[in-house]
């Protein structure tokens, strides 16, 4: 089932920290198919460093102001999703480790954010910035936080199924989340458009299940694939207004109790 | 002395008053300059962070000639519409459209380092920033403060990178009904040229901080800027410090005592990375109520009323030295003139009348003292006469060194007893004697007499001078026994005095004694003479006196 794990194409368009990454995976057979796809509603999601950032009682910024030219409807915290949602292929079984996975550490964040990884599947973290970094896994005991220098490598293998949080001491906004999960076959990262492939070495019924920020977002589509590519005919929807309102407002509502509270405070 | 006194328990009181109002002033001062010192450091932070949020203001009004130039948007739009890489053509137009409204800056708005960023978060041009020079890869778009510019927010942010960057990002559109296509984002960085400007224009000293380090530093020229390297020893304290934590604003600390200082933390990712920056005054306070003279500049001491201070310390001093004078020098002199005259005979008693206080019951007392010893009939003449002015040179062993006898005016004594006299006779130096009583009985020759002089044999209480030891004679005694005992009283004398006895006989000593004796007795015609023995300026000498009965 490794064979799975496949070079996306490009014409799909995913980021250049995904070619990397596959760069170091299986290389894809010649009669991979792929299960293409479409996203929607990813523009309602949030990226949660970022929306925390953005709250005024987090001291995140002296001024911020919008630009009147620029649509409100992109005045939101989505996530740069060619990074950040990770769309997985679930097989019925558990699936044999990839090789490593190569995880770039830079500008802020790592390229991927989210990342769906079978048990046992080794992570290699290098620090692609002109500094240093101190990552660390968020409760996780084998992952203590350590000095990486400039270029600098850094393996982690998560060992049993759960998701894993992983941040950095030197750079706040970075938070990625890694999913192990024993039934996945393959993962892909969709373009800015949320469009994705994801490629499938093996035929058989699998599900596609999309994941942001470490959860599962949207419904999981049973797809089942043989020789040829399937092209998913519904478009996966990774969040609705309705909830996606009642989740900024909540947000508001926070951001406001924590801003009176730091006013009374003072 | 009441004037006196009166004067110096004021002049005590004023002192201690003084004392106690400088500890006081000290105090106050010291508080006073503490609360100073923390009206003005909360002022210092605050127009500190006023500053930096207005500078980041300021600049990011400069970014609205990069996000309106048509190069810098092109290219932004033409990188974010490829996924898997930047094209070199996007690269090359907008370095050098960064470059061109770079040198349209001024100098003082200018940035350390430019960041042109696509929808994609990466770098497709950059300025100032030669650390990440030839990497492909350099990236920004985790960063809020870039997210947020590349969907459509102006805004702040403080980056804790290599250094400590001031950010400030804005979109840059190419239609207005996309998203946009990049972001432009400008950094300063904080570093001591930073400092210095900072603190030339708010007036604060101030230092900026990351993980237990000072970074960067500028103050005024009045401050020592030695001083704020002593922040860093006060950071492991600091995360003590409730209020920074909750707040971002520590309370006022004054470290070692030698500078005060504020902390606060800078706004962005560097708040949560406990980067910020200090600003720091030096206290105003005295060590002690002599700690004025050396704070004390010249416009204070200009203000200071030393007139006032003289001419206070002045009239003290007069009115203490008119009551001294007043009290002490002229009685005395008062004292002195009346005693001079009594001693010249100019008159025959002090005049209490004329002295007041002391002198006035120091004169009564004189007075009946002498009354007193005329009553008794006068005194001895004070004082043995000196032997080798009477005798010329003596023996050097033993030596002759005083005697007395009764005055060549006093009648010898009469042997066989015509009465007593009783009237004072006049010596030749004008002092009274006692008359000589030959009817008193002889003391006997006991050792522990006090006085062995004739004149002290008929006034045996009267005053003698010096110490004469005890010495035995008398009429009955025979002259060779007496002399005898003059000599072991002699020799226990010289021992006493701790005199050298060796080879000092009695026959030696009964030579010089007879020797002296005929002198004597040929020159007074006296019947015999009476030795005795007492000490002279520390030493044992011999006193003869020629008796005439």
């Amino acid at each position: 089932m490794s064979t799975l794990w496949s070079r996306l194409s490009p014409r799909w368009g995913t980021g250049v920290c995904l070619s990397l990454l596959t760069l170091l995976v299986a290389p894809a057979s010649a009669d991979a198919a792929h299960v293409k796809g479409r996203l929607e509603g990813f523009r309602l999601l949030r990226n949660p460093v970022w929306a925390e950032a953005n709250d005024s009682s987090n001291h995140g910024f002296s001024f911020r102001e919008p630009v009147p030219t620029v649509r409100a409807e992109f005045r939101r915290p989505f996530p740069h999703i060619p990074k950040e949602l990770c769309v997985a292929l679930i097989a019925a079984t558990p699936q044999p480790a990839p090789k490593p996975i190569l995880i770039r550490v830079g500008g802020g964040r790592t390229s991927p954010v989210t990342i769906v990884v079978t048990p046992g599947t080794r992570l290699t973290f290098q620090n692609t910035d002109p500094f240093k970094h101190r990552l660390y896994g968020v409760d996780i005991k084998t992952f203590a936080a350590a000095e990486q220098g400039v270029g600098a490598t850094r393996d982690w293998t998560p060992a049993t199924p759960g998701v894993y949080e992983i941040r950095d001491e030197a750079a706040p906004s970075l938070r990625m989340w890694i999913v192990a999960e024993p039934n996945v076959a393959s993962i892909s990262y969709p373009s800015m458009k949320g469009e994705f492939a994801v490629n499938v070495e093996q035929a058989g019924e699998y599900t596609v299940q999309a994941f942001f920020a470490g959860k599962k977002v949207g419904d999981a589509v049973p797809v089942k694939v043989d020789a040829a590519d399937v092209d998913l005919r519904a478009v996966i929807r990774v969040m609705d207004q309705k909830t996606a309102d009642a989740e900024e407002k909540a947000a508001d509502e926070k951001a406001a109790k924590a801003t009176k509270a730091t006013k009374g405070s003072k | 002395m009441l004037l006196s006194r009166f004067w110096y328990v004021v002049l005590g009181l004023l002192v201690g008053v003084a004392t106690f109002l400088l500890f006081l002033a000290t105090s106050m001062y010291n508080r006073e300059g503490a609360h100073a010192m923390g009206e003005a450091l909360s002022s210092d932070s605050q127009v500190v962070n006023w500053y930096l949020s207005n500078d980041a203001r300021q600049r990011s009004a400069q970014l609205i000639s990069f996000g309106v130039d048509a190069d810098v948007a092109r290219s932004l739009s033409k990188s974010s519409e490829n996924d898997q890489k930047v094209p070199d053509e996007a690269r090359e137009k907008a370095l050098a459209a960064l470059k061109k409204v770079s040198a349209t800056i001024p100098a003082d708005q200018a940035f350390d380092a430019v960041f042109a960023v696509d929808q994609h978060g990466r770098v497709v041009a950059h300025l100032g920033y030669e650390q990440a020079s030839g990497n492909q890869d350099f990236e920004l778009g985790g960063y809020p403060v870039v997210a947020d510019a590349l969907r459509g927010y102006i805004r702040d942010d403080t980056l804790v990178l290599d250094r400590i960057y001031r950010v400030v990002a804005r979109p840059v559109e190419a239609d207005t009904s996309q998203l946009p296509a990049g972001a432009i984002v400008g950094a300063r960085i904080l570093d001591d040229r930073f400092a210095r400007e900072l603190s030339a224009r708010t007036g604060a000293a101030i230092a900026f901080y990351t993980a237990g380090a000072r970074v960067s530093s500028g103050a005024p020229e009045s401050f020592n800027s030695a001083q704020l390297d002593q922040i860093v020893s006060d950071f492991s304290s600091l995360e003590s410090d409730e209020e920074y934590q909750a707040k971002g604003r520590s309370k006022i600390r004054t470290i070692a005592g030698m500078v005060g200082v504020q902390y606060s933390k800078l706004p962005g990712e560097a708040w949560k990375l406990g980067a910020g920056y200090a600003v720091a005054r030096e206290p105003k306070a005295v060590a002690g109520p002599f700690g004025f003279f050396k704070t004390a500049d010249d416009q204070d001491k200009a203000n200071a009323n030393v007139a006032l201070a003289v001419a206070i310390a002045l009239a003290a001093a007069i009115i203490g030295i008119g009551f001294s004078v007043l009290e002490h020098t002229r009685p005395i002199h008062n004292f002195r003139l009346e005693v001079l005259k009594l001693a010249k005979g100019e008159s025959d008693q002090l005049q209490p009348s004329r002295f007041r206080g002391a002198f006035r019951k120091i004169a009564s007392d004189l007075n009946d003292g002498v009354d007193k010893i005329l009553a008794k009939g006068g005194g001895p003449r004070r004082g043995p006469a000196d032997l080798q002015e009477v005798l010329g040179d003596l023996p050097a062993e033993p030596q002759m060194s005083a005697f007395s006898f009764p005055g060549e005016n006093m009648p010898a004594a009469a042997s066989g007893g015509s009465g007593p006299h009783t009237a004072p006779v006049i010596t030749p130096k004008g002092l009274p004697t006692a008359p000589s009583n030959p009817r008193l009985p002889k003391p006997p020759p006991t050792r522990g007499a006090v006085n062995l002089d004739s004149t002290m044999e008929a006034q045996g209480d009267a005053p003698s001078s010096g110490s004469p030891a005890t010495a035995a004679w008398g009429a009955e005694a025979s002259e060779p026994a007496e002399w005898r005992a003059v000599y072991q009283d002699f020799v226990a004398l010289k021992q006493q005095c701790g005199e050298n006895t060796d080879g000092f006989t009695y026959e030696k000593f009964e030579a010089t004694l007879k020797k002296n004796r005929d002198t004597l007795m040929t020159r007074h015609g006296a019947k015999r003479v009476k030795f005795s023995v007492y000490i002279k300026e520390g030493k044992a000498a011999l006193k003869a006196t020629p008796l005439k009965d």
